[in-house]
């Protein structure tokens, strides 16, 4: 195998800064939690970052395994900072999976993350400007300044792109992982409980010692899974894009409230954190995760004033706020769920999922 | 004549010999042993009350031997012989016998039989000392002479100690100029400094110290006599050709027609036949390489009888009292194809390469080819499994990690590492990480899979089973290997002529590598610096010190006392058949004529005491003092005696 150091040079953009501080001991791959005999991580990625092994890289898997627990980082004598360069290897790796070529941009450039939350936001907010309703101004009326039958659909239709692209992505990196190996179908229905159960409760962060990671984790994927879920039985409930809002009781409500409170928790800490620098996993901050953070704070926030003006009956704060938050809404999901921080979300699990597939299938040989 | 009074003293030592051994029952066992005017144990016989009460009974009793029976002779022997002076007795009418370790700890779950051996012991220490002789220690003269040999940063350094306490020092160099091998190298590490300025350093020094420092370049010893306290050695000075100063050297060196591979750069770059190997050479004047010179006379026209082109060698008679070896080492020379050396063009040694970095300016450039990716590879020439180098060269790691350091720095070369371990020991793991930092990629390689060069289009090509990447075959392309060689021991004649032994390595060797590092098995003759092991300067000039202040205290107190245990011969009964000429490994003892008859005489300033040629001789003609035929038989005799319940 060829060594190329170019490569190893190119990495440095996706957060790979440490690179060569790494002397091989193993402490890091020693620590982890989550390394196992079979696959053992991070000191290998870290080897084969030096010596700019891209094959091997391009079609590991290992990489989503690491749930960044920081565990590694605690104990490296020479602070390569293994949990960071692992983080940076999924960067890539997802700049690898897309076929659309976005999201290497939106990694490795400054001007292209502007550039692509502007214009999203911008023409979002174009597009309510040139297509909202009435405005009643003597109580608020939500649904009849953004009618129901135009966001509704335009957000099926909007969630329907991403899933494809989201779905691209996630083939063409069963191809990577798969390499050569050919498994019959009937072991991808049998292993569809792993894709489930890891996706729902994201088993393996548990594993990790510091177990407020896994809680303030699960608050914010529960978050903005119950949020999912509500925009998408608005269109039957309407609880939330209506003239006459549902008593606080509702239970759509109640459930809005959770979502709220756990993501603007989760959010804040984690800015916080990134902002002290305190906990390991925190030290080091690719533009791209306050791109998404900051987004997602901003979208959570935005819709929680839309909730608050409406309790109070403003009309006009309340329309204004919920263009804002449609504004922030629409490049979060645009560009984090396929491109970036979340296809995490969809990777993880595949990883897994492809992972036992493929033993199978090699056991199986 | 017998020692008929004799003391005999067995130590308790707290518990140590008296729990297991019955000291009671050693001292009646020999009080009536034959001799022994007195026999008392104590509970510490080294303590003071111990030391006075043998002093007491030797005054009172009067007597004329002592034994006693403690710990090891390592530890009390001195001791107890100074007693013995104190008493007015002579101090080597004493026997120290070590019923400790030999006894009491050695059978330690066999009282009676550690008992009955302490006994046996003792009477052996008697028996000895009953026919032990008054012996006088030998007293050399220690003029403060010395003479160096090499004047690398080794000798200069062991040069300057000495002559600043006023010691008159001959400093002798086989080359042209003074400075080693450190002068060749680029920034050496730790200081960073440019090796030649080191010397340069140095040398200033050297200049203030011209009373008492006679240096000989261009010279070489021819003959070594004598012993300790007075060699006599013979030195050449071969002809420098360049005899007095000029203000034209310059336009000489650009005059001579003659141009040869220099050796200062490895054979890289050309000079002269008359040259400085770099400018700021010492001593200041050039020198005419004779080999290459063809006495045209080109430079005698620059610079008229500065130059002498029929200068002839000159011999030189030096005194010295004390010898100091700092010839240093050299690097190791791979065989042709070891690594593609000599097969491919831009393989190369690591002097090699300093050498390339102090002499490039803006970009590295081999052999008309910019240098942009540089593999190392390590620990060559040293480690062999088989062969005779099977040690760690120590300074290989650090100076190729330094190297590379300033090569990334100096130049913006690209660094890649083939290593078995890296040793970059000490506060130098600072240099290792500082690397890492800077990019050089490491690749461990296992010796039973040495790497492979190739190479392909204009690229040297690496191939290593990497341990790191799970023995998988990686291959690096670069424009250059170098080979980081290791230190080999310099083989010298003069060397020889002292019989000074080598270590397993083949590199001069100390007595002991822990209580007397700098002296060598022949007395007088001292170590300093790479000559002895691989040493980087640190430790060499460390070493090189450590011998000035060795050197001192010879010379300074004027004169050394020896152990008297010597031999000597019996001319009765000495038939001259020279048989122990040729068992003395140190040429101490000779045959001479004595009224047309030859007999063999014993250099006492040289001879170790080591016996063997008083194990030769058929005569039993030699004896080793205070060990002779007679004290060995007695004390058999006596351990042979029964030991009644
Ligand atoms: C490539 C390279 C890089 C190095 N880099 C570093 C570094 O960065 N830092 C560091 O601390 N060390 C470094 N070293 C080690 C350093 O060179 C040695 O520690 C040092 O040279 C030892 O000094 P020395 O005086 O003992 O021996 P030498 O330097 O070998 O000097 C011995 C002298 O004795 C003379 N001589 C030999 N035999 C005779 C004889 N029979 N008669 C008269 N004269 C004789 C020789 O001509 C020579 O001048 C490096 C070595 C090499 C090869
Ligand atoms: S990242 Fe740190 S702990 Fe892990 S192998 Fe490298 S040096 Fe060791
Ligand atoms: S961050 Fe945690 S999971 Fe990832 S490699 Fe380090 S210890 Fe393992
Ligand atoms: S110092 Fe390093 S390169 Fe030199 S022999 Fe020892 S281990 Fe090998
Ligand atoms: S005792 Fe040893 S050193 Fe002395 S002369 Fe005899 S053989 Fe030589």
């Amino acid at each position: 195998m060829r060594l190329n150091v170019d490569f190893t040079a190119k990495l440095k953009k996706f957060g790979a800064e440490t690179t060569y501080e790494c002397f091989n001991c193993g402490n890091c791959t020693a620590i982890c939690p989550l390394s196992t005999n079979e696959e053992q991580f991070p000191r290998k990625f870290i080897r084969y970052l030096q010596l700019g092994l891209e094959s091997k890289i391009r079609s590991s898997v290992e990489p989503w395994l690491c749930y960044y627990c920081g565990e590694c980082q605690q104990t490296c004598p020479r602070q390569a900072n293994p949990g960071e360069l692992m983080m940076s290897v999924r960067r890539y790796l997802t700049t690898v999976y897309d076929w659309t070529g976005l999201s290497k941009r939106l990694y490795t450039s400054t001007t292209w993350k502007f550039l692509s939350v502007g214009i999203l936001f911008f023409a979002t907010l174009f597009i309510v400007y040139l297509l909202h309703g009435p405005i009643v101004t003597d109580h608020t009326e939500l649904e009849t300044f953004a009618p129901a039958e135009i966001v509704h659909p335009a957000g099926y239709v909007f969630g329907t792109i991403l899933a494809v692209i989201l779905l691209g992505n996630v083939y063409r990196m069963h191809k990577f992982i798969m390499g050569d190996t050919k498994a019959p179908f009937s072991l991808y229905i049998q292993e569809l409980g792993t894709l489930i159960k890891h996706f729902a409760i994201q088993a393996r962060l548990r594993l990790c010692e510091n177990k407020s990671l896994w809680l303030k984790h699960w608050l914010l994927m529960t978050g903005y899974t119950a949020a999912f879920i509500l925009v998408q039985v608005d269109i039957l409930t309407f609880w939330s894009l209506t003239n006459n809002p549902p008593p606080a009781w509702h239970p759509a409500k109640i459930l809005w409230t959770y979502a709220t409170v756990a993501m603007l928790y989760a959010t804040t800490v984690a800015i916080i954190g990134r902002l002290k620098k305190e906990e390991p996993i925190h030290q080091y901050s690719h533009s791209t995760d306050w791109m998404f953070l900051i987004l997602l704070w901003l979208t959570v926030f935005t819709g929680f004033l839309v909730r608050i003006f409406m309790q109070f009956d403003l009309p006009l704060p309340t329309y204004y706020a919920f263009a804002i938050h449609l504004a922030f809404t629409v490049p979060l999901l645009g560009l984090e769920v396929p491109f970036t921080k979340w296809s995490h979300l969809a990777y993880r699990p595949f990883a897994l999922y492809f992972l036992n597939v493929k033993r199978r299938a090699l056991e199986g040989e | 004549m017998v020692n008929d009074k004799i003391g005999v003293y067995v130590c308790h030592c707290g518990g140590n010999i008296s729990d297991v051994v019955d000291v009671y029952k050693v001292v009646k066992a020999v009080q009536n042993f034959p001799n022994v005017a007195v026999a008392k144990e104590f509970m510490f016989m080294c303590s003071d009350q111990g030391q006075q009460m043998i002093e007491d009974d030797i005054k009172e009793l009067g007597l004329n031997g002592v034994v006693v029976a403690s710990c090891s002779p390592h530890l009390h022997e001195t001791t107890f012989r100074k007693v013995l002076a104190r008493a007015g007795l002579n101090p080597f009418l004493f026997e120290h016998i070590n019923i400790r370790e030999h006894a009491a700890w050695a059978h330690k779950h066999d009282p009676e039989g550690a008992t009955e051996k302490a006994i046996r012991l003792v009477r052996s220490g008697i028996a000895k000392v009953s026919k032990a002789r008054a012996l006088e220690s030998i007293r050399i003269d220690m003029p403060p002479q010395i003479l160096i040999i090499g004047a690398g940063i080794a000798g200069i350094r062991s040069a300057l100690d000495l002559a600043k306490l006023g010691i008159e020092v001959h400093l002798v160099e086989q080359l042209p100029f003074v400075g080693g091998r450190i002068a060749q190298g680029y920034g050496a590490y730790p200081s960073g400094k440019i090796g030649t300025e080191l010397i340069d350093e140095l040398v200033e020094e050297l200049k203030k110290e011209k009373s008492n420092i006679h240096l000989y370049t261009n010279a070489e010893v021819v003959s070594i006599e004598g012993f300790i306290g007075n060699f006599e050695v013979e030195i050449q000075i071969n002809p420098r050709y360049v005899v007095k100063e000029c203000d034209k050297f310059d336009e000489a060196i650009e005059k001579c027609p003659i141009e040869v591979l220099d050796e200062f750069n490895y054979g890289m770059t050309k000079r002269k036949a008359i040259y400085y190997p770099y400018p700021n050479a010492y001593p200041e004047l050039p020198a005419i390489d004779m080999n290459a010179c063809n006495k045209c006379g080109e430079c005698v026209n620059v610079c008229g009888d500065a130059i002498d082109l029929d200068q002839k060698p000159e011999r030189k008679k030096i005194k010295a009292s004390i010898i100091t070896f700092a010839t240093g080492f050299d690097p190791y020379e791979p065989k042709e194809g070891e690594y593609g050396y000599k097969q491919f063009d831009n393989v190369v040694t690591l002097p090699q390469f300093e050498r390339l970095l102090a002499l490039s300016n803006g970009k590295l450039e081999y052999k008309g080819k910019e240098i942009k990716d540089v593999a190392f590879i390590y620990c060559v020439g040293s480690r062999e499994r088989e062969g005779e180098h099977k040690y760690c060269s120590r300074y290989c790691c650090t100076a190729t990690i330094n190297a590379a350091l300033a090569a990334n720095q100096k130049f913006g070369v690209r660094t890649f590492h083939v290593y078995r371990d890296i040793r970059t020991y000490g506060k130098y793991e600072t240099y290792y990480e500082e690397a890492s930092k800077n990019g050089a990629v490491f690749l461990k390689f296992s010796p039973d899979e040495p790497p492979e060069i190739t190479q392909s289009g204009d690229k040297l090509i690496v191939k290593v089973k990497d341990q790191l990447t799970f023995g998988e075959e990686i291959e690096i392309p670069v424009d250059m290997v170098v080979l980081s060689v290791g230190m080999v021991p310099r083989k010298t004649e003069v060397v020889s002529m002292l019989r000074v032994p080598y270590s397993m390595d083949g590199f001069l060797q100390e007595v002991h590598p822990k209580l007397r590092p700098v002296e060598t098995a022949i007395g007088g003759v001292l170590i300093a610096g790479a000559c002895q092991a691989p040493k980087d300067t640190v430790e060499a000039t460390a070493s090189a010190s450590a011998t000035a202040a060795k050197a001192s205290t010879y010379l300074l107190r004027g004169y050394t006392e020896l152990d008297p245990f010597i031999v000597e011969v019996d001319a009765e009964k000495c038939t001259g058949c020279g048989d122990c000429v040729e068992e003395c490994m140190f040429g101490s003892i000779e045959l001479k004529d004595v009224n047309g008859e030859k007999k063999a005489f014993v250099i006492e300033a040289t001879c170790r005491g080591c016996g063997a040629c008083a194990g030769i001789c058929p005569e039993e003609a030699i004896n080793l003092r205070g060990y002779t035929y007679d004290q060995l038989r007695a004390q058999i005799d006596a351990m042979l005696e029964e030991v009644e319940e």
